[in-house]
C-alpha cells in the first residue's frame, strides 16, 4: 500500500510539475518570422512576388481606378449610390471616403514591403538580385508617381511647389513623415524608375517589371512634369526596344480579353489569375453584365455584374463620328431581341452602353489584370510631347499610327479643324485610345483644360435643378485631386489635409 | 503564527513536503489543541459523533462547549468529530446555512448528530473554481443561478437564458438568428483589442472563451452556472479570467430509486417589428412623386417584401433523462432534441445532445468520474439576400410570376428595384448550412493520499469538427456569373487538457484551514481547409462534380498552449472570519518570447457579523457578512499569434500563380499579459430569512492593455499589438430577493441592477484616443463608447437642406457653434451619449398558489444610444430611390415647404446634401424594458398521476419576449452593446410555448 501511495505522489508531482514546464513558441501556418523572411536569394525572390501581391490586392487596384477614372467624362453613373465611388464621379470627396483610405494605405504597403527588399539588397550584388531591387524599386516609384497624382495638385501648378505625399527612404524609418511638396515626390518617383532601370536586366513577362516598364512609366512621370524631351526620349526607348508591338484588327478588339503575357502591346498589368477573380468586387462588375450561360452578351443590370457604370453619351458620341472605329468593341449596346434599352433611372433616359476593358479574361465574367501601360501609350505620349513642343507633323505621325491601327482614316494637317489645336487633336485621339483607363483627367487637368460634362448622369445631382446635366470642372477646382485620407491625419500630426 | 506563515508561503510548498514534515506541522496544531484540552478539569469525557444531514454527512461543522466556546472541534470529511468535554456540559453545532443545535451531553458518548437546513440558499454548494463552497462563506462576489431559475426562456445556449437573471452580467444580442451567438460582458468592458467575453468553466475545466469554442453541454444538462466576477473568485483562472468567468456544472445522478424525467416544449416563433414599418405600394408612391416622377402603374403591384423574407417558425425542445445510482456509483444519462425555426425563412438549428456522467467510488480513497458529452448540430442559414431584401425591395416588384413560380428579377425588364433580386427565386436553389460535431470527453479522479490530503487529475480532451457549405446554383443571380458556385469548408480542432490538484485540508478547534496547489497545462490546434469550385451542373451541391476552382484552395493550421502553477490557502475561523489568499503563475504561447509568463495573486476577506454575539439579539437581521477582496487576473484573448512579426504566405501573397511572403504583421516580442486588478466590498445582509440583499461595489482597472495601436499606413502595417493604456470599470450591483407571501400562496420578487462605469484612463504615445477617427473614439477621460460624430442640427426650415453642427473658433479662441449644409464642414464632436448603458437589470415575480406557479421576468436596459445604420438605406432624403422607405415614426416629420419645421430634410433624388452620412440623426436612444419571460405552470396532484403510473407531471405554457417597452424606430432596440450600431436587425422571435414535465 505504501508503495503504491508513493507512487501516486510521484505521478502526481511529475503530472503537476512535468505537463506544464515546456514553454514553447508556437508559429503560424500561413506566415513566416519576419526575421527570417530575406536572407536568402530565394526568400527575397518570394518576398518580391510578395510586393507585387500587395499592388494586386484590391484594395488598391479597385481604389485606384475609381480615384482615376470616375473623375473622368468617358464614364456615366447611371444611378444614385452611397458607395463612395460616387463621391469620385460627382467630385462630392469627403475626408473619410473608403476608396481614398484604401488606395494610400495600399500603396504604402507597396512602398514598405518594396523598401524592406531595397535596403536588403547591395547595389553590388548578383545581377539575380540587383533585378529583384530594380523591380522593387519600379513598384516604389510607381506608387510614388500614383500617390502623388491623386492627392496632389497638376504639377504644372506651381511647377510641383503644392504638398504632395511623404517619402519613405529605404532602411529609415520615420513614424510620422510629413507631406513632401509635388516636386520632391516627383524627383523619387523618377530617381527610383531611373535606379530601377539600371539594376534590370532580365526581359520579364509583362506582369513583372523590366528596364523597358520603367522606361515607359518614366515617359509618362515627364509628361505629366510638362518635361516633353524626356517624354519623347524614354518613350522612344521602349518603342525601339522591339519588346511590343501593336495589336491589329480583331486581334486588337479582343485586346482585354487576353492574359497579359499573351498581350504583345501589354508593357504591364497587375495579374489577376482565374483564381483571384473579385467577381461582385471586381472593377468590371461595376461596368458590365453578362447573359448566364453566354456572358459575352450583354445582360440586365445585376446578372453577373452591378453595371451602373456605361460609357458617357458624349464618349459614344466621339466613338460614332467613326462608325468602323475598332475601339467600339470595348463599349458593348446593351439589347433585348436588338432593342437598344435605355436607362431610365436618370434623367434624360439614356441609351446604356457598358464598358468591357474589365471583363471576360479566360472567359470569367468579371476577371480581368487592369493594364497600366501599353504600348499605344508610347506613341501618343511622344505625340502630346511633340505637339506641346510645336512639332505637329510628329505629334501627327504618331497620332495616325494609333488612327490606323484603330481603322479610322489619318489626319493630315490641313485636315485640322479650325478652332482646334494639334494638342486637342493629340488629346482627343487619347481619349478614344485610353477611354476607361484612368488617363482621361490627368490628359486635361496637366495641359490646364476644364473637364466638361454634359451627358446624363448622377453628377447632374448635383446640380439645382438636378434636370441640368452639365458640370465643368475647372483644373484649378480644389476637388480635382483628393483629400488626405482622415484616418491617416488622425494617426499622424505632421500631415496636413488638402484644402 | 504558522497558519499565518503558511499563508505568506502559498500551497506550493506544501508539494515540496515530504510526508513526515507534513505530519509535524499536522502534529504541532494537534498539540495546540492538547494545550487547551489539558487544562480542562479532570472529569471530561471524550465523546464521538457524526453530524449529518439529509443528504450525507456535513463536513467542517463546527461543535463547542457552550460554558467555554474556546473548546471546540470540527467535523471530518466523514462528519465525524472527537471532542473533550465536561460530562455535564452542553455542545452547540455550528455549521452554515443549518439551524444551530445545542446538545445536552448528559454523560453520553456517542452521538448521531442531524443538522435541519436554514430556510435559505446560503448552504447551497457553490462550486466555485477549484472548489466547492458553501455561498454563505465565500468571501467573493459571486451570482449563482439554479438549473429551476434558468426554466422559462426557450433557447439552446445557456448564456441567452442568463440574461437579466444576475447583476452585472450583461447578455446582448444582436440578432433573432437561433444559430447566433449572443455577446455577454460581466462588469463592463475590461479590454479594448482583447476579447470581452468571460471565461467558460464546465465542470471543473476551462472550456475557453465564452464564444471561441463550441459548447460541451446542453442547457437542459446544467445542473447550475456559477458567475465570478471579483478577483477573489476569478483570480485561480488567471491570465483568462479578466473579463470574468461562468461555471457550468452539469448534473449528476443521486443515489436512490432510477428517476426517468420526460420534458416536451413545442411552440411558435412569431417575427417582432416593434415601431417599425416599411412602406407598402401607395406610401411609397406618394413619397417618391415628391422628388421624382413614379410611373402610376407601378401602383398596381403591392408587394410586402418584409412578410415574404419572415415567417412564423417553430421551436421544439425534447429531453429524457435518466439517473439514479447507489452510494458507490451514480449515473445521470439524458438525450435532447432541441429545434429552432428562425422568423427568417430558410433559417434553423437543430440540435442532438447526449450526455452520460458517470462516477464511481473506486477503493475507499479513489473516486473515478467519467463525463461524455456529444452535440451535433445542423445550422441552416438564411439566404444572405433574404432579410436585406426584405428591408428594400421595392413594393413596386412582384415577387411571383403568374404561374405562381418566382420571378427572376435579371430576366424581367421591367424590375425597378435596384439590387435586382428575388430570395424568392434563389432559395428554390441555394444552400447555405454547417454541420458540426463537437465531442468531449473528461476523466477525473480524485484519490485520497492521506487523510486531509487528496490528489486529484481532472482530465479533458475536446475533438470540434464543422463542415461549411455554400452553394449558389447556376440558375440564380448568386451562381450566375460563376455559373455555379460551391464553397466548401472544414475545420477540426482538439484541445487537451489536464488539470492536477492537491488539497489538504484540516480543521484544529476552532481553525479551518484548505490548502490547494494545481498545475495545468492545455493545448489547443485548429486546423482549416477550404475548398472553392465553379461550373457545377444546377442542382448538384457536390464537389465532385466541380470542373474548376474559383480560389485557390486555402487553409492552415492554428495552435496555442497554455500552462500554469497556482496555489491558494483558504483559512476561517469559527465560521466567523474567512480569508482566502492565491498566487498563479502562468505561460502563454500567445505572449512575446519574452514575457510570456505572467504572475496573479488574489487575497479576499469575509466576516459574518450575525454569528456574533453582539447581533445574535437582532431578532430582525437573520444574516449579515461583509466582503472585500483585491487581486490581479490577466486576457489571454487577442488571437494565436499576436507577438511575431511576420511575412505571410497565403494566398493573398502570391501574385501570377507564384507564391509569395509579404509583411503581414508587425512583431512584438516584449507583448504581454494585460492585467485586471479588482477590488471589491460586498454586503450580504438578509432580515426575517424573508429579505436578502447583496450589494457589491468595484473597482476594476486594466493595465497593460491589449492594444491594436493603429500606424499611420506609411509605416506598412494597420497596426501592431502592445501593451498600452489603462482603463477602469466602477460600478454597484445589488440584488434584492422579497418573499412577500410565504404562505399557501407565495409570492417571490427579485430585482437585481447593475450600473457601470467605463473610463479610460491611459493611453501611451501621446494619444488622446484609440480610434481618433472613429464614431467611438475611445479617449482619455471618456467611456470607450462614448459617441462622437457630425452632430444633426435638423433641417433649414428655408429650403429642407439637412444641417450639422460646425464649430467655429474665432481670433480670440473662443469656439462657437454654427450650423452647415456641407457635410465635409461638419465637426465631428461627442455627442454627450454612449452606446454603454446607464444602468442593466432584471425583475422577477414569481406567484404559486397549491400547484399553480406564475413567473413574470422583464429585463431592462437603460441610458444607452444606439446608431440605427440601416436608417442610411431606408430612410435617405431620396438617395435611394430604387429602395423601400420605411414610415415615418410617429413624431416624426417630412420638410415640405418654406418654413416647415421638420424631423427629416426635403427629399431630393440621388440624395440631399450627404443627408444620409453618418450623424446623430441616426443615433437613438436605446432604452428598452421587455418581458422577456412569462410562464404560467400547473403541477398535476399526484393523486391523480398515481392511477397512471406517473409519478409526477407538471404542465406550463410561457411566452419569451411578448412585450417591449421602447422609443427605437427600428424593429428591436437591442443590440450587441459592445458596438451599439444595429444594422438590418433580425427580427427578436417572440414565442409561445406549451410544455410538460413527466417524471416516471
Amino acid at each position: 500500500m505504501k508503495k503504491i501511495q508513493f507512487k501516486i505522489y510521484t505521478i502526481a508531482i511529475v503530472f503537476a510539475f512535468g505537463l506544464g514546464s515546456c514553454k514553447k513558441e508556437v508559429k503560424p501556418s500561413t506566415a513566416i518570422d519576419d526575421q527570417s523572411a530575406l536572407t536568402n536569394p530565394g526568400d527575397i525572390e518570394t518576398a518580391t512576388i510578395g510586393t507585387y501581391a500587395v499592388l494586386r490586392n484590391a484594395t488598391y487596384v479597385r481604389s485606384a481606378h475609381f480615384l482615376t477614372e470616375y473623375q473622368g467624362d468617358n464614364i456615366a453613373q447611371g444611378q444614385p449610390s452611397s458607395d463612395d465611388l460616387s463621391r469620385c464621379y460627382r467630385y462630392t470627396h469627403i475626408p473619410t471616403g473608403t476608396h481614398g483610405a484604401n488606395f494610400w494605405k495600399q500603396a504604402y504597403y507597396v512602398i514598405v514591403a518594396a523598401n524592406k527588399i531595397i535596403a536588403a539588397i547591395p547595389d553590388n550584388a548578383t545581377a539575380d538580385l540587383k533585378q529583384l531591387k530594380g523591380e522593387n524599386l519600379f513598384l516604389k516609384g510607381m506608387m510614388e508617381f500614383n500617390l502623388v497624382r491623386v492627392f496632389g495638385r497638376p504639377y504644372v501648378q506651381g511647377n510641383g511647389a503644392n504638398p504632395g505625399v511623404p517619402i519613405l527612404k529605404e532602411g529609415t524609418n520615420t513614424t510620422s513623415p510629413s507631406r513632401n511638396t509635388v516636386k520632391e515626390v516627383y524627383d523619387a518617383a523618377l530617381s527610383d524608375l531611373l535606379k530601377s532601370a539600371e539594376l534590370m536586366s532580365v526581359a520579364k513577362s509583362d506582369i513583372f517589371a523590366s528596364k523597358e516598364v520603367a522606361y515607359a512609366l518614366l515617359s509618362r512621370v515627364y509628361l505629366n512634369m510638362g518635361d516633353n524631351a524626356n517624354a519623347i526620349k524614354y518613350a522612344d526607348l521602349v518603342i525601339s526596344s522591339g519588346r511590343y508591338k501593336l495589336l491589329q484588327g480583331a486581334d486588337y478588339g479582343s485586346y482585354f480579353t487576353k492574359t497579359p503575357e499573351a498581350n504583345a502591346e501589354t508593357i504591364f498589368a497587375i495579374r489577376y489569375t482565374k483564381t483571384e477573380d473579385q467577381d461582385f468586387g471586381a472593377i468590371g462588375s461595376m461596368y458590365y453584365s453578362g447573359t448566364p450561360g453566354a456572358l459575352s452578351t450583354p445582360g440586365a443590370q445585376g446578372n453577373t455584374g452591378y453595371g451602373e457604370i456605361y460609357a458617357s453619351q458624349q464618349y459614344v458620341t466621339e466613338l460614332d463620328k467613326n462608325p468602323a472605329d475598332l475601339r467600339h468593341s470595348f463599349i458593348a449596346p446593351y439589347k433585348i431581341n436588338g432593342v437598344q434599352q435605355v436607362n431610365t433611372k436618370i434623367s434624360p433616359n439614356v441609351p446604356m452602353y457598358y464598358v468591357t476593358k474589365y471583363n471576360l479574361q479566360e472567359g470569367i465574367a468579371n476577371l480581368s489584370s487592369p493594364v497600366y501601360l501599353r504600348l499605344a501609350e508610347m506613341y501618343l505620349n511622344k505625340a502630346e510631347a511633340n505637339a506641346k513642343l510645336g512639332n505637329v507633323q510628329l505629334a501627327l505621325d504618331d497620332v495616325n499610327i494609333i488612327r490606323s491601327r484603330a481603322g479610322i482614316p489619318v489626319l493630315t494637317v490641313s485636315a485640322i479643324l479650325a478652332g482646334k489645336t494639334i494638342l486637342d487633336v493629340v488629346l482627343d485621339e487619347r481619349r478614344l485610345e485610353f477611354a476607361f483607363e484612368g488617363q482621361r483627367a490627368y490628359d486635361l487637368f496637366r495641359n490646364n483644360k476644364p473637364m466638361s460634362r454634359n451627358y446624363p448622369g448622377t453628377h447632374a445631382l448635383n446640380n439645382t435643378p438636378n434636370t441640368n446635366i452639365t458640370q465643368t470642372i475647372l483644373p484649378t477646382d480644389a476637388r480635382v485631386i483628393f483629400y488626405v485620407p482622415q484616418y491617416e491625419i488622425d494617426n499622424n500630426k505632421n500631415l496636413t489635409q488638402n484644402p | 503564527m504558522k497558519i499565518k506563515s503558511l499563508l505568506l508561503l502559498g500551497g506550493v510548498g506544501l508539494l515540496w513536503l515530504n510526508k513526515s514534515q507534513a505530519a509535524t506541522i499536522i502534529s504541532n496544531k494537534t498539540s495546540l489543541g492538547h494545550a487547551y484540552v489539558k487544562a480542562m478539569p479532570a472529569d471530561d469525557v471524550t465523546i464521538k459523533g457524526k453530524i449529518t444531514d439529509k443528504s450525507g454527512p456535513v463536513p467542517g461543522a463546527t461543535v463547542t462547549l457552550k460554558s467555554n466556546p474556546g473548546i471546540g472541534t470540527s467535523t471530518d470529511g466523514d462528519g465525524n468529530f472527537t471532542i473533550k468535554v465536561p460530562a455535564n456540559g452542553i455542545l452547540v453545532v455550528k455549521s452554515m446555512g443549518y439551524k444551530t443545535q445545542e446538545i445536552a451531553i448528559q454523560g453520553k458518548t456517542v452521538f448521531n448528530i442531524s443538522l435541519a437546513e436554514e430556510d435559505n440558499n446560503l448552504s447551497d454548494v457553490v462550486v466555485v473554481g477549484y472548489s466547492s463552497k458553501k455561498q454563505g462563506e465565500l468571501s467573493s462576489s459571486v451570482s449563482v443561478i439554479s438549473a429551476e431559475k434558468l426554466k422559462g426562456v426557450a433557447s439552446n445556449d445557456v448564456i441567452s437564458m442568463i440574461q437579466g437573471k444576475a447583476p452585472g452580467v450583461v447578455v446582448s444580442s444582436a440578432s433573432g438568428d437561433p444559430t447566433s451567438a449572443p455577446n455577454i460582458t460581466i462588469r463592463g468592458i475590461s479590454s479594448i483589442n482583447g476579447g470581452t467575453a468571460p471565461l467558460l468553466v464546465v465542470d471543473g475545466n476551462i472550456l475557453g472563451a465564452y464564444g471561441s469554442e463550441g459548447a460541451t453541454y446542453s442547457p437542459n444538462d446544467v445542473e447550475s452556472i456559477t458567475i465570478l466576477k471579483d478577483a477573489a473568485a476569478t483570480g485561480l483562472y488567471g491570465s483568462r479570467a479578466g473579463s470574468g468567468v461562468i461555471i457550468v456544472t452539469t448534473k449528476t445522478g443521486k443515489a436512490g430509486e432510477a428517476k426517468i424525467e420526460f420534458n416536451s416544449v413545442v411552440g411558435f416563433n412569431s417575427p417582432s417589428t416593434g415601431n417599425f414599418k416599411l412602406m407598402d405600394s401607395q406610401q411609397l408612391y406618394d413619397y417618391q412623386k415628391k422628388f421624382s416622377n413614379p410611373n402610376p402603374a407601378v401602383l398596381n403591384t403591392d408587394t410586402n417584401w418584409w412578410d415574404l423574407a419572415t415567417r412564423d417558425g417553430m421551436t421544439q425542445n425534447y429531453t429524457v433523462s435518466a439517473s439514479g445510482g447507489t452510494e458507490k456509483t451514480r449515473y445521470y444519462v439524458a438525450g435532447n432534441y432541441y429545434r429552432e425555426q428562425g422568423t427568417v425563412v430558410n433559417n434553423d438549428k437543430n440540435a442532438y445532445n447526449l450526455r452520460t456522467n458517470l462516477s464511481s467510488q473506486l477503493t475507499k480513497k479513489l473516486k473515478l468520474s467519467l463525463l461524455l458529452n456529444g452535440v451535433f448540430t445542423r445550422d441552416n442559414y438564411a439566404n444572405s439576400n433574404s432579410l436585406g431584401d426584405g428591408y428594400l425591395n421595392l413594393p413596386f416588384d412582384p415577387a411571383y410570376n403568374m404561374d405562381g413560380t418566382p420571378i427572376d428579377p435579371r430576366i424581367t425588364p421591367s424590375w425597378l428595384g435596384r439590387d435586382v433580386e428575388n430570395f424568392l427565386h434563389s432559395t428554390q436553389y441555394n444552400l447555405s448550412y454547417a454541420r458540426s460535431l463537437n465531442l468531449s470527453a473528461d476523466v477525473n479522479l480524485d484519490y485520497n493520499i492521506v487523510k486531509n490530503l487528496t490528489f486529484s487529475s481532472y482530465n479533458r480532451t475536446t475533438f470540434y469538427n464543422t463542415f461549411a457549405v455554400d452553394y449558389y446554383d447556376k440558375r440564380t443571380k448568386e451562381g450566375g456569373a460563376t455559373n455555379g458556385s460551391l464553397y466548401n469548408s472544414t475545420s477540426y480542432k482538439n484541445r487537451l487538457l489536464s488539470s492536477n490538484r492537491l488539497k489538504y485540508e484540516n480543521s484544529f478547534g476552532e481553525n479551518h484551514l484548505t490548502v490547494l496547489a494545481v498545475g495545468e497545462a492545455e493545448k489547443s490546434y485548429y486546423d482549416e481547409a477550404n475548398l472553392n469550385g465553379k461550373n457545377l451542373p444546377a442542382g448538384r451541391p457536390v464537389m465532385s462534380t466541380a470542373t474548376d476552382i474559383i480560389s485557390n484552395p486555402s487553409g492552415g493550421t492554428n495552435e496555442y498552449n497554455f500552462s500554469k502553477y497556482l496555489s491558494q490557502v483558504d483559512y476561517n475561523y469559527a465560521g466567523k472570519y474567512f480569508a482566502i489568499a492565491s498566487f498563479v503563475h502562468e505561460n502563454s504561447s500567445r505572449f512575446g518570447i519574452n514575457k510570456s509568463g505572467g504572475d496573479f495573486y488574489q487575497l479576499g476577506a469575509s466576516w459574518i457579523l450575525s454569528n456574533e454575539q453582539f447581533l445574535k439579539s437582532i431578532k430582525a437581521i437573520s444574516f449579515l457578512k461583509l466582503r472585500a477582496s483585491y487581486g490581479t487576473t490577466g486576457n489571454a484573448e487577442i488571437g494565436d499569434y499576436p507577438s511575431l512579426g511576420l511575412y505571410s504566405i497565403d494566398t493573398g501573397a502570391s501574385y501570377g500563380g507564384l507564391p509569395g511572403a509579404s509583411p503581414s504583421q508587425k512583431g512584438n516580442p516584449n507583448l504581454t499579459w494585460e492585467k485586471q486588478k479588482t477590488a471589491n466590498i460586498g454586503l450580504d445582509i438578509g432580515f426575517w430569512n424573508r429579505i436578502d440583499l447583496s450589494v457589491d461595489l468595484y473597482d476594476k482597472r486594466s493595465n497593460a492593455l491589449l492594444f491594436f495601436v493603429p500606424l499611420p499606413s506609411t509605416e506598412g502595417y494597420k497596426g501592431y499589438f502592445d501593451n498600452v493604456g489603462a482603463l477602469k470599470n466602477r460600478g454597484l450591483e445589488f440584488n434584492l430577493t422579497t418573499k412577500n407571501f410565504t404562505g399557501e400562496f407565495k409570492w417571490e420578487t427579485n430585482l437585481n441592477m447593475a450600473f457601470n462605469r467605463n473610463t479610460i484612463l491611459k493611453l501611451t504615445n501621446d494619444k488622446d484616443a484609440i480610434n481618433p477617427g472613429g464614431s467611438q473614439p475611445s479617449a482619455v477621460g471618456r467611456d470607450i463608447f462614448d459617441w462622437k460624430m457630425p452632430i444633426w442640427a435638423g433641417v433649414d426650415p428655408n429650403n429642407g437642406d439637412p444641417l450639422w453642427e460646425k464649430v467655429i473658433t474665432d481670433a480670440d479662441g473662443v469656439s462657437h457653434i454654427a450650423v452647415t449644409n456641407t457635410y465635409a464642414q461638419a465637426t465631428r464632436q461627442y455627442t454627450g451619449t454612449s452606446a454603454s448603458p446607464k444602468f442593466t437589470g432584471g425583475f422577477t415575480n414569481t406567484f404559486s398558489y397549491k400547484g399553480f406557479s406564475l413567473s413574470a421576468f422583464l429585463n431592462f436596459v437603460y441610458g444607452n444610444e444606439v446608431y440605427n445604420n440601416s436608417r442610411a438605406y431606408f430612410d435617405n432624403d431620396g438617395l435611394y430611390e430604387s429602395y423601400n422607405a420605411m414610415v415615418l415614426k410617429s413624431g416624426w416629420t417630412r420638410w415640405e415647404k418654406i418654413g416647415d419645421v421638420a424631423t427629416h430634410p426635403k427629399p431630393v433624388l440621388g440624395g440631399n446634401h450627404d443627408s444620409n452620412q453618418q450623424s446623430t440623426r441616426y443615433l437613438e436612444n436605446g432604452s428598452y424594458i421587455r418581458l422577456r419571460n412569462v410562464t404560467l405552470g400547473y403541477q398535476i396532484p399526484e393523486n391523480w398521476l398515481s392511477k397512471i403510473k406517473i409519478s409526477s407531471a407538471r404542465i406550463f405554457v410561457s411566452g419569451d419576449n411578448l412585450w417591449t417597452g421602447t422609443k427605437f424606430s427600428g424593429t428591436d432596440p437591442e443590440v450587441n452593446l459592445s458596438s451599439g450600431v444595429s444594422s438590418f436587425r433580425y427580427p427578436l422571435s417572440k414565442k409561445v410555448l406549451f410544455g410538460v414535465n413527466i417524471g416516471l
